[in-house]
């Protein structure tokens, strides 16, 4: 982010930031990214984010997790070492037995599968650099960007829109290496 | 969106976002108070009888324990169950309230959901040191090959479940935590002011910078956690209940389990975020995040759940006598008229009589009455888990070996003990994490309840 050339919005009101990307979208000029303390209600839409596929993910691993339950079960009390407890059964009669560890087995998975795949696709990691363009993004300022380079000599209108939709200060982010 | 206009609004004092910051992290920022000091020594000083105890355990067994035969569980599965059971208010609160877009939640999730990780670790500490020789632990709790050849741990055991669901639950709603931390982390990053906080937020903070992309993935993550907690929640008091329910012992051989232990879970947890967050919110002047409206609605619940047990109470008697079993019907005679009589006297007076005090309205909104009432809540509920426990084991079906049961000074230790675990984590977490979460609370500034 801090490698590309941007015009920064500076708001602090949430209902004007996305009154800007309004307006913007609606000139044919696209939003890089907005970057807020807090999640701003319908700002993904309004961006035209497309709806992430994280739930998909969740799926998969999910099934993942169900399926490994079922095996490790069958596997070790079925299979490998049959084990009369009690007279309990060890045959796929005791498949009533194995629901709760693979419930549980499938609960593990989708969580810790879906929180991977979020630090993935966000590139979080512990210890990664923060590239922040203004110290208060995390605590009561919202900021709009625009890349510099994308617009086609429209760069008045973005000011004119960002200025009148009441960003409190608009600057420019040059690249840095 | 139409609000009605009677609605109070959920956060007072008319903030602004910078304002929620400045206060959130002015107990982060600054030293601790006298207070925090002189809360967070005397939990460390109970930790410290943990320690002591688990040692002498340790090192002379399980024979420093009271328990006996045929009482065989005692104040160690009781503290077990009840611990677990104060876990899950954290997880309704965060999971099961979003689900249904209760706005109050989000002033008091952060701290409800540390104290369920807190406590599901002191739960954890009474079944591994149950089992005796605590370093094999593993050894026979997970599903390792061994020096046996293949003779694998045994999935018909509702024990297992237990290890699978509980250990599932810990790391599950550590993940739920922490995930919802890390905006809130990123904002003590760059506000921080010293060089150690900025490194060691900054790691924790994983680069995050609010951007809409992430928020967006976040949201999703967030819900699908809350989706998955919901079920597992249930699941994991009701794999704590089947621990009882598939025995053939009179007292806990009841289909009623499941549904009674999870009510009585959300009851006991209320009932501790209750006692926490009053002290918190008064001594960390959090009156205008934690309103009395957010105390209000609380003891709500905790009302709706003591009688939910209460009833419980009630259909398991009725049942014991209709099913026509004499050692059932026996065995619920004895808890209430036994020699353990007045457990159960106080079981039934602070989990069922008690909490109908919040039919009045004065009740759920003074808050040192409050206080009262959840200490109340939680002493019935420790008592619930005793009842169960105890006088199911006490009389066998062989009056020859009917027994009694007290604890040492070893398991009274270690009850104690797991008290001040829980509380050194409850203050180091308040020091050093924000005990609200900022980013969420920033939304519903505006908003009413």
């Amino acid at each position: 982010m801090l490698r590309k050339n941007l015009i920064i919005g500076v708001y602090k009101e949430p209902d004007k930031l996305i009154d800007g990307v309004i307006k913007l979208r609606k000139q044919g000029i696209e939003v890089f990214d907005c970057f807020t303390p807090f999640p701003v209600h319908n700002l993904d839409r309004e961006m035209g984010i497309k709806r992430t596929r994280l739930t998909v993910g969740a799926f998969i691993c999910g099934s993942l997790g169900f399926l490994s339950g079922l095996v490790l079960q069958f596997g070790m009390m079925v299979f490998d070492w049959p084990m009369n407890i009690g007279g309990k059964p060890d045959s796929y009669l005791m498949l009533p037995s194995m629901v709760p560890v693979t419930f549980e087995l499938t609960i593990l998975f989708t969580a810790f599968g879906m929180g991977i795949l979020f630090f993935y696709k966000s590139r979080m990691l512990h210890g990664v650099r923060e590239d922040i363009l203004d110290i208060r993004q995390t605590d009561d300022t919202l900021l709009l960007t625009v890349e510099a380079d994308k617009l086609n000599g429209n760069k008045q209108d973005v000011l004119e829109i960002l200025k009148n939709t009441g960003a409190i200060d608009i600057r420019d982010h040059i690249r840095q290496h | 969106m139409f609000e009605a206009p009677i609605r109070q609004p959920l956060i007072l004092g008319d903030k602004k976002f910078a304002d929620v910051s400045n206060e959130i992290c002015s107990p982060i920022e600054n030293k601790p108070t006298k207070a925090w000091w002189f809360g967070f020594t005397l939990s460390f000083v109970c930790l410290m009888a943990l320690v002591i105890t688990l040692f002498w355990t340790v090192w002379t067994g399980i024979g420093t324990w009271g328990i006996n035969k045929s009482v065989m569980w005692g104040w160690d599965i009781t503290n077990f169950v009840f611990w677990i059971g104060i876990g899950h208010a954290g997880t309704l609160i965060s999971a099961i309230l979003l689900l249904f877009r209760q706005k109050w939640r989000l002033s008091i999730n952060r701290s409800a959901e540390a104290m369920t990780i807190f406590a599901v670790m002191c739960a954890a500490i009474f079944p591994l040191f149950h089992m005796g020789r605590v370093w094999v632990g593993p050894y026979w709790a997970l599903p390792l090959p061994n020096a046996f050849g293949s003779l694998w741990v045994n999935f018909n055991s509702p024990l297992l479940w237990d290890v699978f669901a509980i250990s599932t639950y810990f790391s599950v709603s550590l993940l739920f935590w922490y995930l919802g931390l890390i905006p809130d982390i990123a904002t003590i990053r760059d506000r921080a002011k010293t060089k150690a906080r900025k490194f060691w937020y900054g790691i924790f903070a994983m680069g995050w910078n609010g951007s809409a992309r992430t928020w967006h993935r976040y949201e999703v993550v967030s819900l699908i956690l809350a989706g998955i907690s919901t079920p597992l929640v249930l699941s994991v008091h009701t794999i704590v209940s089947m621990d009882f329910a598939t025995s053939v012992i009179p007292g806990w051989h009841t289909t009623i389990f499941p549904p009674y232990f999870v009510a009585g879970a959300i009851f006991s947890g209320f009932g501790m975020v209750l006692t926490l967050l009053v002290i918190a919110r008064s001594t960390m002047k959090l009156e205008n995040y934690i309103t009395i409206g957010h105390l209000e609605a609380m003891t709500k619940i905790v009302m709706l759940t003591g009688s939910m047990v209460g009833l419980a109470y009630i259909t398991e008697f009725f049942i014991a006598w209709y099913s026509g079993v004499e050692y059932e019907q026996y065995a619920f005679l004895n808890r209430a008229t036994g020699p353990y009589w007045w457990a159960y006297a106080t079981m039934m007076f602070c989990n069922l009589v008690a909490p109908q005090v919040f039919w009045f309205k004065w009740c759920r909104t003074t808050p040192w009455f409050i206080f009262f009432m959840s200490i109340i809540v939680n002493i019935g509920m420790w008592f619930e888990r005793f009842v169960i426990i105890v006088t199911s084991l006490h009389r066998d079906y062989l009056p020859s070996s009917w027994v009694m049961y007290g604890p040492t000074w070893v398991e009274v230790g270690m009850f104690v003990g797991t008290m001040g675990l829980f509380f050194t984590f409850f203050f180091l977490f308040s020091k050093f994490l924000p005990v609200i979460n900022m980013a969420e609370v920033k939304v519903i500034l505006k908003s009413k309840e």
